[in-house]
C-alpha cells in the first residue's frame, strides 16, 4: 500500500501567550510542533504499513522551516516526506491549501507510484476547520470518511474503516483510493525511534516541489487561489454578566451566599424548584 | 461586485456574485425528525435576511422518508422549503448527500449556504464548498453583511478566543459558513408562519465510493451536555476524582450533569465528550458551576449561552470572576460540601425553607 498522511507544522498553541494590554499575540520564542491531531493519521498509516507494506508519505504544504515537522514522522518511521513550499503558496485559505496538497498526492501517484489512501488528522489545534481532508477528497475525486477510529484491507482490496459518531459505532467498506481522516485521540502514536532519525539523516528522503514542479497557475494558490478573505479583526464582544465576588467567612457562609442570591435571581430561582422538589 | 474572470483560477467556474440570492440552509435529520442544530441555523439566516430582506431563507431537506417535516422549518423562519425525498438517500454517505446539495446549489444559484458543524456538517460541510469551487469558513460565532459590498461576514474566533476575525467571500458564491450546535437558539415557533414547498427529483445519484456494512448503536445514558440544563463543570483545580465525585453529588441533586475544561479532560477527570469550549461543546444551560476553572477564552466561548454563572476559585484573581455571575473566593472542597450539605436540608424542609434563607 501507498499511503500519504497530510501534516501540519504549527505554532504551539500552549505556549502562545497573549499581551493583555494590546490583546495581541506574543509568538516570538514560540516552538512550532507537528499538529498533535495528526498524530493518530501518521499511526494509522504506519499500522496499515506494518500490517501490508509498502510506504508511507508525509506531505506538508509549507515554508521550509517545516522540513523539521517531516523529519520527526520520518524518525517516526513514515519513509518519505513531501514538502509543497513556493512563496507563492503563502497566505492560502483552506481550498487554495488542499489544492496544492491534491496536486502534490497527484504528482506522487504518477511519479513516485500510485496512491491508495491519503490519511488527514481530526483537525489542527492553530485554526480547527477541520477542512482539508473533505476538500482533497473533492479535488480526487475520492470517497472520504471522518472520525476514523482504525482501519483494515477487506477482500476486494476495500477499505474497511471504523469510526464512532454521536449515535453509533459505524463500519464501512470504502473503495480505494480514498481520503481518511481520523478522529481526536483516535489511536496513541508510536515515539520517535533512533534508528529511523538515523536512516533519515543518511538517506535525506525529503523531497521539496514548488508551483512549477507541481505545474500550478499562480490563480490557483495562496492567497490569488484563496475564495476567502480575512476583512476585519476586532475583540470579541463581552457577555455581560454581574461580576458579584464574594469572599466568604467559612464555607457554610459560602453556600448560603450562593443559595440566596441563586433563589432571589428570578432566571434561575423556578428552575432550582422544579429541580428539588418537582414544581415551581 | 464585478469579477475579473481573467483573474479567477480557471479550474474554478466565472460566475458574478449577483446572479445569486436566497439564504440557504440545510436540514440535518435523523429518527427523530430534523436536528434541532439545523434548525438553530435559521437564527443567523434571519440576521442575514434582517441586513439583505430581499433575500428568502430557503431550507434544504434532503433524505428518505423526510418529506413529513418540510413545514417545520418554515414555522421557525423559513420562506421556503426544497425538499428532495428519495430511498436512494437513505442512507447518509457524505459524497452522495454532498453531491445532492451541490446539483441543487448549481440549479439555484443560492447566495448563502449556512450548514451546523455536526459531525455531518463537518464531513459533508467543506465537501459541498470545494466540489462548487467556492470558501468556507468553520465554526463561527456571528454572522452579518458587510454595509458597503453587501458580502456576508462570517464571524469567527481566530486561534484564541478574545479576538473576532471577519472572513467573506467576494468573488465566490455561494457564501459558505458553519456554526457549532447551541452557538444559536432556534426560532421560536410561529405556527402561522407558510411558506411554500419545492419537491425536486433526483434523476442519477452519485456512487458512494462505500458502504455501510455495519451500525451498533451506543447507549447514551447521561444527558448531554448540550442539551443539560445545570452543568456543573470542573477545571484542573478540581485535583482529583474524588473532587470529580463531588462535582457529581452536586449536579445529581439539582438534575444537572458534569463537564469541564480542556485541562479536566487532559488530566482524565472527564470524558472529552463532555468538554466545553472553542474546541470542545457549547452549551446553554439556565446555570453553569465553574468549578477551579481558571476562565481562559477558549473555555468562556462555550458558555456564552449560558444564563448564569457561579464561579468557585480560590484565586481572587482568577478571570473567571470578571466573566461570571456569582463567585465566591475560596478551596472549592469545603464549600461544595457545606453546599450540598445546604441543598440537601433544604430538599427535605420543601420550598417553604428558602423564605427563611432569603430572609436572614
Ligand atoms: C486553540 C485553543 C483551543 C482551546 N480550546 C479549549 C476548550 O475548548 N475548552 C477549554 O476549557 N480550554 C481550551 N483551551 C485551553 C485554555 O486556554 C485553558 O488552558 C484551559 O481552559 C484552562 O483550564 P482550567 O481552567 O481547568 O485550568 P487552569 O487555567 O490551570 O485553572 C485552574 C484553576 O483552578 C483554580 N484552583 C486550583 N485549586 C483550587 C481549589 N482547591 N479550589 C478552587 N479553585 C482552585 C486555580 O486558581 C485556577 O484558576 C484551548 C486553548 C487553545 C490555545
Amino acid at each position: 500500500m501507498r499511503i500519504v498522511v497530510g501534516i501540519k507544522w504549527v505554532p504551539n498553541t500552549q505556549a502562545v501567550r497573549f499581551d493583555p494590554k494590546t490583546g495581541t499575540l506574543i509568538r516570538a520564542g514560540v516552538p512550532s510542533i507537528v499538529n498533535p491531531h495528526d498524530f493518530p493519521a501518521i499511526e494509522l498509516a504506519l499500522r496499515l504499513k506494518d500490517m501490508y507494506g509498502g510506504e508511507v508519505i508525509a506531505v506538508t504544504m509549507a515554508p521550509p522551516s517545516a522540513t523539521q515537522g517531516l523529519e520527526h514522522v520520518l524518525g517516526m518511521g513514515v519513509d518519505k516526506g513531501i514538502l509543497l513550499t513556493d512563496r507563492k503558496f503563502a497566505g492560502a485559505d483552506t481550498l487554495a491549501t488542499s489544492y496544492v496538497i491534491a496536486k502534490g498526492i497527484e504528482k506522487i501517484s504518477k511519479e513516485i507510484g500510485p496512491v491508495d489512501v491519503a490519511i488527514f488528522g481530526h483537525e489542527t489545534i492553530d485554526s480547527s476547520t477541520a477542512h482539508i481532508g473533505a476538500q482533497v477528497a473533492s479535488w480526487l475525486g475520492w470517497p472520504y470518511v471522518y472520525y476514523a477510529r482504525d482501519a483494515k484491507l477487506v477482500e476486494d482490496g476495500k477499505l474497511r474503516v471504523t469510526r464512532q459518531t454521536e449515535k453509533a459505532v459505524e463500519e464501512y467498506e470504502v473503495n480505494l483510493p480514498a481520503v481518511v481522516a481520523t478522529a481526536i485521540k483516535a489511536l496513541k502514536p508510536r515515539p520517535v525511534r533512533l534508528s529511523y532519525k538515523l536512516r533519515a539523516k543518511i538517506e535525506k528522503p525529503i523531497i521539496a516541489w514548488n508551483i512549477e514542479d507541481l505545474g500550478l497557475d499562480p490563480r490557483c494558490t495562496g492567497l490569488k487561489g484563496s475564495p476567502t478573505v480575512v476583512a476585519n479583526i476586532t475583540w470579541m464582544p463581552e457577555v455581560p454578566r454581574k461580576k458579584i465576588v464574594y469572599t466568604p467567612k467559612d464555607p457554610r457562609d459560602a453556600a448560603r451566599w450562593i443559595l440566596k442570591q441563586l433563589f432571589s435571581d428570578e432566571s434561575v430561582a423556578g428552575f432550582l424548584k422544579k429541580a428539588l422538589w418537582g414544581e415551581e | 461586485m464585478k469579477v475579473n474572470c481573467e483573474k479567477l483560477c480557471p479550474d474554478w467556474p466565472c460566475e458574478q456574485p449577483d446572479e445569486f440570492k436566497d439564504i440557504w440552509v440545510v436540514m440535518e435529520t435523523d429518527e427523530h425528525g430534523i436536528s434541532e442544530a439545523s434548525l438553530q441555523m435559521l437564527t443567523p439566516a434571519k440576521k442575514i435576511q434582517s441586513k439583505k430582506p430581499e433575500e428568502k431563507i430557503v431550507a434544504v431537506l434532503i433524505g428518505y422518508n423526510i418529506k413529513q417535516y418540510a413545514e417545520i422549518p418554515i414555522k421557525h423562519g423559513a420562506d421556503k422549503v426544497i425538499v428532495v425525498d428519495d430511498e436512494r438517500l437513505k442512507t447518509y454517505y457524505p459524497r452522495v448527500y454532498g453531491q445532492v446539495i451541490v446539483d441543487l446549489a448549481k440549479k439555484y444559484k443560492p447566495a448563502v449556504i449556512l450548514v451546523s458543524a455536526t459531525m455531518k456538517g463537518r464531513e459533508m460541510g467543506p465537501y459541498i464548498a470545494n466540489t462548487l469551487r467556492t470558501g468556507i469558513t468553520a465554526d463561527c460565532t456571528d454572522f452579518d453583511v458587510d454595509e458597503k459590498t453587501g458580502d456576508v461576514l462570517m464571524i469567527r474566533p481566530p486561534f484564541a478566543a478574545i479576538m473576532l476575525a471577519y472572513i467573506k467571500t467576494p468573488f465566490r458564491r455561494p457564501q459558505m459558513g458553519t456554526a457549532r450546535p447551541n452557538v444559536f437558539p432556534v426560532p421560536p415557533y410561529d405556527e402561522s408562519r407558510t411558506g411554500e414547498i419545492i419537491e425536486e427529483k433526483l434523476e442519477t445519484i452519485m456512487d458512494p465510493g462505500m458502504q455501510l456494512v455495519n451500525y451498533v448503536p451506543v447507549k447514551k445514558e447521561e444527558v448531554l451536555i448540550e442539551k443539560a440544563e445545570i452543568i456543573v463543570s470542573v477545571g484542573k483545580g478540581i485535583g482529583s476524582m474524588d473532587g470529580v465525585k463531588l462535582a457529581e453529588k452536586l449536579a445529581s441533586l439539582l438534575g444537572g450533569v458534569v463537564a469541564g475544561s480542556r485541562k479536566a479532560v487532559d488530566a482524565g477527570f472527564v470524558d472529552p465528550e463532555r468538554q466545553v469550549g472553542q474546541t470542545g461543546k457549547s452549551v446553554k444551560p439556565v446555570l453553569y458551576f465553574a468549578i477551579g476553572i481558571s476562565g481562559a477564552a477558549q473555555h468562556m466561548l462555550g458558555v456564552r449561552e449560558a444564563g448564569r454563572i457561579v464561579a468557585i476559585n480560590i484565586d481572587p484573581e482568577a478571570p473567571i470572576f470578571k466573566q461570571s455571575d456569582y463567585g465566591v473566593v475560596g478551596d472549592y472542597r469545603p464549600i461544595l460540601e457545606a453546599l450540598i450539605e445546604e441543598l440537601q436540608q433544604l430538599k427535605e424542609k420543601g420550598p417553604e425553607a428558602i423564605e427563611e434563607l432569603l430572609k436572614e
